[in-house]
């Protein structure tokens, strides 16, 4: 199909950009880092009350990293005006909020794998139980992100709107992401995998809604 | 023009805002009489139970407006009519104040009950994203300077955010429900037949009471809008002229343009 | 009190398929925006019009097809290299890459093509934009203040484009306040305050200037 093969090079191109910009690594996982580092001094030291509050601070860092690689996502775009290139094209907008959101997953996804081994040496959680329903969450959840991120982060080519804007509309609309992946993770780690089945479900429910809303809505955002 | 835009317009006329006015002034009125008066105070909870009468129908406007933003947000979409865009941002300024309301009456109903100022109450924990949302809505559209464009991003958060909300009270609700056996809901407890048309009567003041604010609301609006129209044409009255080629623009292309607003 | 000014106020303007239009004016006499709005980049508050046929609001995808606007912002990607700019520029049109490298021949951009954008000079980026001009060979030409920070040779890699265009019998408009450009044109249209003056208008400003 057209959009995805369309969605296909746009993720392609935003993925080259990010791997070449080194801000990935090179300040988001630091920022993410340096999160958990702060949950962990204002909580700590006890190890039982870390261990306890570890998945929903693993997605918090994760939420709130996300707000970064979105900003850097759009950021390409607004440099030297390309988000207006993308907008005098016939290129199917759907296209470019599905690549945009797939791109940043898969940097989000790279960010997880090492935030979740460092939230398991620093906050004891346990990772083996159930490794399958936590990646599971993880990748249900990030995809869900992606999908208000990147549908969102079309507002931040405004100037103003960049700083205060695009978290304030975020993180309130990924409330269920934050909700149903911490009690995944919350089950997962506890060896409880079964139970977690309804929080992936919703999970899939939020990412088939919200990828497809804005797919549909995201050509909006981009005109005048 | 159609019947229901007729309606509409007759409502929001001044001899019908002014009908509204004092139809909400005597339907909260009646309410008020019916929850502080009539009604017998609850067996479990006392006067309390009053804040019920006030508190509900809040819940209730709180989320009918939302659900207009988004059938404005929706409408706007589809036909680019400003019109739309104007019942969407009346309805949420409007909604944000009954959302406000909704939550400092579910706290304060709360602390005498379960001692806490905030219960993570499942449907309040909701209506505070909600507002959290609705703000959202109201500071984007305090970002462009272009009207068209302040709109549409404003639907497409108003589509969003409406879809969004009972997916956001599911993942609250089973989230609650795994921690307390016992739903420390702000429960609606069994209602005696007075209660329930105290109750009653207060969905239908408060909803009056949405729709004089919301004439109010629309004629800002209206005016605001002329205002801007104003600004940018030197003859608002008459519409500005499509001047195309008289033939088809086959042999070459014809372009007019006329007011466009400055850039940023 | 809004902070809204018109910043076109009236245009009425009629161009013929092949025609290069060069349209002048001070700064903030609306020719950025003119050449904006025809290019579907801005809708206009009131007023329509047609673009090769095409509605101004109904046929944007059909205009947008048809038509490049070569601006001072580049509209590329920093980190990526001309050529990889170039490549998701083909993607993003329908095009052919095959065409990239002879269009990185004809604007001189051969040796320093794969390297990042980030690293180029102004004239190097219109180069680049000039590329892309050329690989999309658009029926409309739109150039708005394309002479600005660039030498004279990437000046007239930017001629190369009208060239290009004139000679397959398509339209071009140029804005610009360069007067040593814009010889090229069949015609000249000036601006000011956000309209474009008419012949009897334009008159009397010659005659006021020379007096």
């Amino acid at each position: 199909m057209m959009v995805l093969r369309q969605a296909a090079a746009m993720a392609g191109k935003d993925l080259k950009l990010e791997i070449r910009s080194r801000l990935g690594f090179g300040a988001v996982l630091p920022f993410a880092a340096t999160l958990l580092l702060s949950f962990g001094l204002s909580l700590g030291p006890g190890r039982s009350l870390l261990a306890e509050t570890a998945p929903g601070l693993l997605w918090l860092a994760v939420l709130f990293a996300s707000v970064l690689s979105f900003r850097q996502s759009y950021q390409t775009e607004s440099e030297d005006g390309a988000m207006e290139g993308l907008l005098l094209s016939a290129f199917d907008r759907a296209a470019i909020f599905l690549g945009k959101a797939v791109a940043v997953a898969v940097e989000l996804l790279a960010l997880e794998v090492v935030v979740l081994f460092l939230v398991g040496v620093m906050f004891g959680l346990s990772l083996a139980k159930a490794p399958a329903v936590l990646a599971g969450a993880f990748l249900l959840g990030t995809l869900g992100l992606s999908a208000i991120g990147s549908l969102f982060g079309a507002l931040t080519e405004s100037p103003r709107a960049r700083e205060a804007i695009f978290p304030l509309l975020v993180l309130p609309l990924a409330t269920p992401v934050l909700v149903a992946g911490v009690k995944a993770t919350e089950l997962a780690a506890a060896g409880r995998a079964g139970e977690a089945g309804s929080w992936l479900g919703l999970l899939v429910a939020f990412d088939v809604t919200f990828l497809s809303v804005g797919s549909l809505v995201f050509g909006q955002l981009l005109e005048d | 023009m159609s019947a229901a835009e007729r309606a509409m317009g007759k409502l929001t006329a001044r001899p019908g805002e002014r009908a509204l006015g004092f139809l909400s002034l005597a339907a909260v009125a009646a309410s008020a009489v019916m929850s502080l008066v009539v009604s017998p105070p609850d067996v479990e909870q006392g006067s309390l139970i009053r804040l019920m009468y006030v508190h509900v129908p809040s819940a209730w406007v709180a989320y009918l407006a939302f659900g207009v933003v988004f059938v404005g947000s929706i409408a706007y979409l589809k036909t680019r009519r400003t019109r739309w865009d104007r019942l969407a941002a009346a309805s949420a300024e409007v909604g944000v104040l009954f959302t406000a309301l909704t939550i400092v009456l579910g706290s304060i109903w709360a602390k005498p009950v379960w001692g806490t100022w905030w219960t993570w109450d499942p449907r309040l924990t909701t209506t505070a994203i909600m507002l959290l949302i609705y703000v959202g809505y109201l500071a984007v559209r305090r970002l462009p300077d272009n009207p068209a464009r302040r709109a549409r991003w404003a639907a497409v958060i108003g589509i969003v955010g409406f879809l969004d909300v009972p997916v956001v009270h599911l993942s609250v609700r089973w989230w609650r429900s795994l921690h307390q056996a016992p739903a420390r809901l702000l429960g609606v407890p069994d209602i005696a037949p007075a209660m329930g048309a105290a109750l009653g009567i207060g969905f239908l003041a408060f909803t009056v009471l949405y729709l004089y604010l919301m004439a109010l609301r629309l004629r800002v609006g209206r005016l605001d809008e002329r205002v801007v129209a104003e600004a940018l044409s030197p003859r608002v009255d008459q519409p500005v002229d499509v001047l195309l080629a008289d033939e088809a623009p086959a042999p070459g292309q014809a372009e007019e343009a006329k007011e466009v607003p400055a850039r940023g | 009190m809004f902070g809204l000014t018109p910043a076109l106020i009236r245009a009425d303007l009629r161009v013929e398929r092949g025609e290069t239009i060069l349209v002048r004016g001070p700064n903030g006499a609306g020719k950025s925006t003119l050449l904006r709005v025809i290019a579907t980049a801005i809708s206009p508050t009131f007023g329509s019009g047609s673009v090769l046929g095409f509605d101004m609001s109904r046929g944007r995808d059909e205009i947008r097809r048809r038509v490049e606007l070569l601006g001072h912002r580049t509209r590329l990607y920093e980190d990526l290299s001309g050529r990889e700019n170039l490549r998701f520029a083909c993607v993003l049109h329908g095009l052919d890459t095959e065409g990239i490298a002879r269009a990185v021949e004809r604007v001189g951009l051969e040796d320093a093509a794969d390297d990042r954008v980030r690293t180029y000079s102004q004239g190097m980026r219109q180069r680049v934009a000039v590329a892309r001009a050329l690989l999309r060979a658009p029926e409309l030409l739109l150039l708005d203040e394309p002479y600005a920070g660039l030498d004279a040779e990437a000046k007239d890699v930017v001629d190369q484009a009208v060239v290009e265009a004139q000679q397959n019998g398509r339209t071009v408009v140029v804005a610009t306040h360069d007067l040593a450009r814009g010889g090229m044109a069949t015609r000249t249209i000036r601006m000011e305050g956000g309209r474009v003056l008419s012949e009897v208008q334009v008159a009397a400003l010659a005659r006021e200037a020379s007096r």
